[in-house]
């Protein structure tokens, strides 16, 4: 009996220690070089419909006990359409209700702190942008983000946080970069 | 089992686990100081064009080259502040509002410089390996200005020394929380990534 208390009292111990919280996603912020590619042109752009697909991660990923939970409303369908926003916004290219819209679902959503010297995470998505509600874009974007970790979990779990964010930052960018984008966001572009 | 060795047990426990908690939790006092090579630079020492022009700051933090959100949003205000405080720019533009005006781009990158210090270029104003447990941490300042499609960039330097526990500082330097001392940091470095750039003309 008094063994059973002992490793009860251990247990509450480790886990009050180990902090096993659950944490929102880091308030994203735009990437310099997400930014200046965005500069290149002046099309204003609005930021349509989020989603994830069917048995994508959006609401919570782990990071050694502790999780991560997505944007403004838990998920991480949102998180990734603010940051569009945000990244837009920078530019001066934001504009509600533009002509031109890009919209996009979550199609993977996956990150590894677990690594004894490096994290991952691996994020695709569907973006498709409109333009009077005829589709004049839609490409399927996959990146992988991996950074430095550590064995101890007080140093991998922050680690991550911001992993996750810099892994939105460099799917946004490849986005950015795809020279089809940018013709589809340019004004008098035609549908393909 | 008598009641004395039982009291006596519970207090080592006690005792045991006080201790657990306070190493995991950190209770450790670090004390931070800024390297003194990098020169102070001012409002003063900035070449104010006659006609200043407005500016959209664009800034990032990153740690060893990966992008830091959270420092990033930290950090930003004082940069922009900074700026303002210059008088080198008519105003400091929303975000992507700056047609007229140029882009200053700034990017500092926070990279371990404990080993080697010398051969990564950073001319610090310590000798290493005079404090036993003294970590040094560099901070890149890469900063651009472009006005029509003229660009002029500057790099500039600086350090961090901290010290943990009981230790002894850096002889010479006033001992800082590490909040502060990161914040006078970053000014240095903007004021001084400023100064370049008006004294090359990027601002004319």
């Amino acid at each position: 009996m008094r063994t059973s208390i002992r490793l009860l009292f251990c247990g509450a111990l480790l886990a009050a220690l180990a902090g096993c919280v659950s944490t929102p996603a880091l308030t994203y912020q735009p990437s310099i070089d997400n930014t200046e590619r965005l500069l290149s042109d002046r099309d204003k752009l609005d930021v349509g419909r989020f989603d994830a697909a069917a048995g994508v991660e959006n609401r919570r990923l782990g990071m050694r006990g502790s999780s991560l939970n997505g944007g403004a409303d838990g998920t991480f369908a949102t998180y990734l359409k603010d940051a569009l926003a945000t990244e837009l916004r920078e530019a001066g290219r934001f504009q509600p209700m533009a002509a031109t819209v890009v919209s996009g679902r979550l199609i993977e959503n996956r990150m590894s702190a677990a690594g004894a010297s490096q994290g991952k995470a691996t994020l695709a998505a569907d973006f498709v942008v409109t333009r009077g509600g005829e589709q004049v874009y839609t490409r399927t974007i996959r990146i992988e983000n991996t950074w430095e970790s550590s064995f101890i979990g007080a140093i991998a779990i922050p680690a991550a946080i911001t992993g996750y964010s810099a892994s939105v930052q460099k799917l946004l960018g490849e986005l950015f970069a795809d020279p089809e984008f940018r013709r589809a966001t340019q004004t008098g572009a035609i549908a393909n | 089992m008598s009641m004395s060795f039982r009291i006596t047990h519970a207090a080592r426990l006690l005792a045991l686990a006080t201790m657990m908690i306070a190493g995991l939790s950190g209770c450790i006092s670090m004390k931070s100081y800024v390297d003194p090579a990098l020169p102070k630079a001012g409002k003063g020492d900035l070449v104010v064009a006659p006609d200043p022009k407005p500016v959209q700051v664009l800034f990032e933090f990153r740690s060893k080259g990966a992008a830091n959100a959270a420092a990033t949003s930290q950090i930003r205000p004082r940069v922009v502040a900074v700026a303002a405080e210059s008088g080198l720019f008519k105003e400091i533009a929303s975000a992507g509002e700056a047609p007229s005006g140029g882009v200053l781009k700034v990017m500092i990158d926070n990279v371990a410089i404990t080993d080697n210090a010398a051969a990564k270029g950073f001319g610090t104003g310590l000798t290493f390996g005079l404090v036993g447990s003294m970590v040094t941490d560099g901070y890149v300042c890469t900063m651009t200005y472009t006005r029509d499609g003229k660009a002029t960039e500057t790099t500039v330097k600086h350090a961090l020394h901290s010290t943990i526990g009981n230790k002894a500082g850096p002889e010479g330097l006033t001992p800082m929380t590490p909040a502060d001392a990161v914040n006078v940091i970053m000014d240095q470095l903007i004021w001084n990534g400023l100064k370049d750039l008006s004294t090359k003309g990027a601002f004319e």
